[in-house]
């Protein structure tokens, strides 16, 4: 189970309204590269994994995909806060006013809804290993193009937060991945 | 590879190298920086600096 | 929200996030004493911030709303809207 805490794991600011920067950083939040993605892959993947190691680095690392997904949401929050339709509408947002109004939605940056095909689980640890280090690069990535994409100091301090904990996760899941193959190894698993 | 590493490595399989922990960041610096092991830390500086 | 309630607040995120290093670290080096004993430390301190921030300014989980006087686990603000 889980417990919430009212509070965010990072003070997450941003220096001004911006509609624009707002549109594409909702990607990390219902895109395929994306936190809700990140968290339920991990925490989906659990299930299948042999060893007490990957049972508990996806759990931990799931959880703290969910404190990203917090922290995306309220950097979309801020960015968006007391937008009018007009405005909405100018920065391209007309669409998501019609169907949402203010509200955060699980889009990428050009409105597709969240699917579950933007993630797998393959029941084999090795693969499913896999794919969890290259969406913790994709994530790497997608942050470094936001980055490039806005010159707000405060913005950008939270998104070099979240972009050096992909590589931290990436180092995690490798050193799991490593253990996992000497586990099968060891009991000639091919 | 095997040059570097005493043990023969096993073919078709990735390997990422284990960290040992050796010192850290005090928490507030930690947590400016987005991790408490300096050498986890890698720094982006812009696309432009990317390609210059 | 009152500049010492801010400070307060961030020095817990410093701690938690510390304790989320060690925490993920462990994970995959169980057997490494010495981050484990950082991690202990690091808890305890965290655990002591905690506590003077619930008594003076309000439950962090919802548990701490019953060493609270009334049913303030309702009040803002909620994380997303604190201006840090």
């Amino acid at each position: 189970m889980w417990i919430y805490e009212k509070k965010l794991q990072y003070p997450a600011k941003v220096g001004k309204t911006d509609l624009r920067m707002a549109k594409y950083l909702v990607t990390q939040y219902g895109g395929p590269d994306g936190e809700l993605s990140a968290a339920l892959r991990y925490l989906n993947q659990r299930y299948s994994m042999p060893t007490n190691v990957t049972k508990a680095i996806l759990t931990d690392i799931g959880t703290e995909e969910m404190a990203h997904l917090e922290i995306i949401a309220t950097l979309v929050y801020k960015l968006t806060k007391d937008a009018s339709p007009e405005e909405m509408e100018r920065a391209g947002l007309g669409g998501h006013y019609a169907d949402h109004d203010n509200a955060l939605y699980y889009v990428d940056a050009t409105g597709n809804p969240w699917t579950a095909t933007y993630i797998q689980a393959k029941g084999d640890p090795v693969a499913d290993l896999h794919e969890d280090m290259a969406a913790e690069e994709k994530a790497r990535a997608t942050y470094q193009w936001l980055i490039d994409l806005t010159d707000d100091p405060d913005l950008i301090d939270t998104l070099n937060f979240l972009r050096v904990r992909e590589i931290v996760h990436f180092q995690r899941f490798g050193e799991a991945l490593d253990l996992v193959q000497e586990y099968q190894n060891s009991k000639h698993i091919f | 590879m095997n040059d570097m590493n005493p043990i023969m490595l096993r073919l078709a399989q990735a390997y990422v190298p284990f960290q040992t922990y050796v010192n850290r960041w005090d928490p507030t610096k930690g947590l400016m920086m987005g991790t408490i092991f300096p050498e986890l830390y890698r720094p982006y500086y812009g696309r432009d600096r990317r390609r210059g | 929200m009152q500049r010492e309630q801010l400070e307060l607040l961030k020095r817990i995120q410093a701690l938690e996030f510390t304790a989320i290093e060690f925490n993920l670290y462990l994970d995959t080096h169980p057997g490494d004493q010495r981050a484990f004993m950082d991690f202990v430390n690091t808890v305890r301190e965290l655990e002591q911030q905690k506590e003077i921030y619930t008594r003076n300014y309000g439950p962090l989980i919802v548990d701490d709303t019953a060493r609270q006087p009334c049913w303030n686990w309702i009040d803002d603000p909620w994380p997303w809207e604190i201006e840090y």
